[in-house]
């Protein structure tokens, strides 16, 4: 179920090989070298400093857009994926309801209850966001990468990391905000 | 369409006579209700209460005295549903005994029985949708309360050149100052300014334009306010001159502005030192302290999203701001923002969206790095091929400076002055309640 190194760098931004290799659920060494060979290619570049990392060239991204439309219409997937982003949709809303109930959270330094409810409702949000993801998965497996993203980001912030909720890179909303793109992306559908 | 047994709340009309309490007949009809105690004027309608929700999520049916009350209404606006030439519309509106806004289903230009009775279940179902289950986990609302739902005559904002829909506050709730602040629309319906969709116009727009209704309103904020002892919002539409109010809301206000309410109403003794104290949780407190815009010379609007006040050199591109910020500050504007500008989102100091409202992506994203944001400003648009943007008739090329207020969503050309001394109504606020905390003297 490993994810192109290309798409999905598309649907992260910028970003360097460990939090790639993460998104691709392939090893590190292997997204490194496969990033190099794209980079030949035209179609990725590093850009250095602070804010820089791996990320797209406009050819890439025309050819990410162009593979990823081949892709679908050879899975013969397009109803499917399209039915999947709808019930996403509905559930989009809700996710940043609960991204915004915790950054603005009454007890900045903790009301220990409040907190409780609010993983709570991310716990239950995230089991209806897996029947969607699974079923999307049915469709083009490379999606089930984001059911496993999103659980370790809930287990962790269950266990304390409540970064892992809205904060990090890697956080509950960051691979949200991918699987959003991705669908967008994998639809060609213009934001 | 069953009548219900006797056990649940009969269906109401909306009266002044209509007593029951929020948990009863929902927050919105116990408010219009008590605004028609006031002489202040409401469409007609009905209501069915909170108990008629349960029941009918259990068992499909709906209350005693429904066929009724329809009739009811019927009679006081002299037009039928289903009437072919001028057919009587109502609006279905969710109000549970605490307010939920947006969290439920409305339904408005209802023209027939049968439409009715299904919006009236549609509405009484958006109890248990996900988000209004969330809403009332996250604020500690039980889940078996239930929404009443208010059937009422539409009144329309958009009906000629006299008929006007809005928001007002009966003080300014950015800043709590004493005056009446709010947002109207021309030839469009409420729920355009409700939502937040472009294009609304100051409240001063009324005056202008319907100088009547704009008094009307402006004495009803006052009546609101007198009864409530507390500053109030209403929805309000002007049809064909006319003022209608269609829900008020007390109090809501937030930071330094509810911390000035608080103290303003003190000092006009319409509250005792007390209650307002009562009235300012910590949370107020904090955001009282975070830093907002001084000056009135305003480029743009659109919805703070992340608090805080951030300058910077416009950067049109995520790239372009992550280049960009090695030379200084930058603000990042963008039509909206994906995964690919969470560096340059990292890279500016404040950011600036076109679309999106308070708990979009870019929101939550600024929030979880600190970066002050606007969101949702309609009037801009942003030419990312020429490195520019434009704002109504100006044209800012990329690297001029603005500064944005996240907590107002106001947007100024140029470095602007922001308040860092503590704000002087909070510093009041905290002498009554350090003298409320010292020990008596003997």
């Amino acid at each position: 179920m490993s994810v192109p190194v290309l798409h999905a760098l598309r649907c992260m931004g910028f970003a360097e090989p460990p939090r790639i290799a993460g998104a691709c659920g392939a090893p590190e060494a292997e997204v490194e070298s496969q990033l190099i060979d794209l980079a030949v290619a035209g179609l990725v570049t590093r850009t250095p400093g602070g804010f820089g990392g791996w990320g797209l060239t406009g050819a890439g991204k025309r050819e990410d857009a162009r593979r990823v439309h081949a892709e679908v219409e050879a899975a013969g997937a397009r109803a499917a994926l399209t039915a999947g982003y709808q019930r996403f949709l509905v559930l989009n809303p809700e996710l940043l309801d609960l991204c915004s109930a915790w950054h603005l959270r009454p007890g900045a330094a903790g009301d220990a209850g409040y907190d409780a409810r609010v993983i709570g409702r991310f716990a239950d949000l995230d089991r209806r966001a897996a029947a969607v993801c699974r079923d999307l998965s049915a469709a083009l497996p490379r999606f089930a990468t984001y059911r496993v993203r999103l659980g370790d980001a809930l287990a962790r912030a269950q266990g304390g990391e409540v970064e892992h909720l809205t904060d990090s890179m890697t956080s509950y909303h960051s691979v949200w905000f991918q699987w959003h793109e991705d669908l967008l992306c994998t639809l060609g559908i213009p934001r | 369409m069953h009548a219900g047994d006797s056990a649940v709340t009969p269906v109401r009309p909306l009266s002044p006579d209509l007593r029951e309490p929020p948990a009863v007949i929902g927050a919105k009809a116990h408010g219009l209700a008590v605004m028609m105690r006031l002489a202040l004027p409401v469409p007609p309608g009905f209501v069915l209460g909170t108990d008629a929700c349960r029941e009918s999520l259990r068992d499909g049916r709906l209350p005693a005295g429904f066929g009724d009350a329809l009739r009811g209404l019927e009679s006081a606006t002299g037009r039928v549903l289903g009437d072919a030439e001028r057919p009587l519309l109502v609006s279905v509106r969710s109000g549970a005994a605490v307010s939920m806004p947006g969290m439920m289903t409305t339904v408005l230009d209802v023209d027939r029985t049968s439409v009715l009775v299904d919006a009236v279940r549609t509405v009484f179902g958006s109890w248990h949708s996900p988000r209004a289950t969330t809403y009332r986990e996250i604020h500690g609302i039980p889940h078996d309360g239930g929404t009443a739902v208010i059937v009422q005559a539409m009144v329309s904002g958009h009906r000629d050149r006299h008929s006007a829909a809005g928001v007002a506050f009966s003080r300014d709730p950015r800043s709590g100052a004493p005056q009446p602040f709010g947002e109207v629309v021309f030839g469009r319906s409420g729920d355009a300014v409700v939502s937040g969709r472009a294009g609304t116009l100051p409240l001063a727009a009324l005056a202008e334009r319907i100088p009547g209704a704009a008094e009307a309103l402006a004495a009803a904020l006052d009546r609101l306010e007198r009864h409530y002892r507390d500053a109030c919002q209403v929805e309000f539409t002007v049809e064909s001159g006319r003022l209608w109010l269609l829900q008020v809301r007390p109090g809501g206000y937030t930071g330094r502005a509810a911390v000035r309410v608080a103290v303003d109403l003190a000092e006009e003794q319409l509250i005792d030192r007390d209650t307002a104290l009562d009235r300012i949780t910590p949370a107020a407190v904090r955001a009282a302290r975070v830093p907002r815009l001084t000056g009135t010379a305003v480029l743009t609007r659109g919805q703070g999203a992340s608090p805080g006040v951030a300058s910077g050199r416009i950067a049109v591109t995520a790239d372009r701001a992550a280049v960009m910020a090695a030379d200084g500050p930058v603000i990042l504007v963008r039509p909206h923002t994906s995964p690919l500008d969470m560096h340059g989102l990292a890279a500016a100091a404040g950011v600036l969206t076109v679309l999106g409202g308070p708990a979009c992506h870019a929101a939550v994203v600024a929030r979880s790095m600190g970066r002050p944001a606007v969101v949702g400003a309609g009037a801009v648009t942003v030419d990312e091929a020429a490195g520019r943007i434009r704002v109504g008739e100006r044209v800012l090329p990329e690297g001029t400076v603005i500064t944005v207020d996240g907590t107002g969503g106001e947007v100024v050309l140029g470095h602007a002055e922001a308040t860092t001394a503590e704000d002087p109504h909070l510093t009041r606020l905290l002498e009554w309640d350090r003298v409320r905390r010292a020990p008596p003297r003997s």
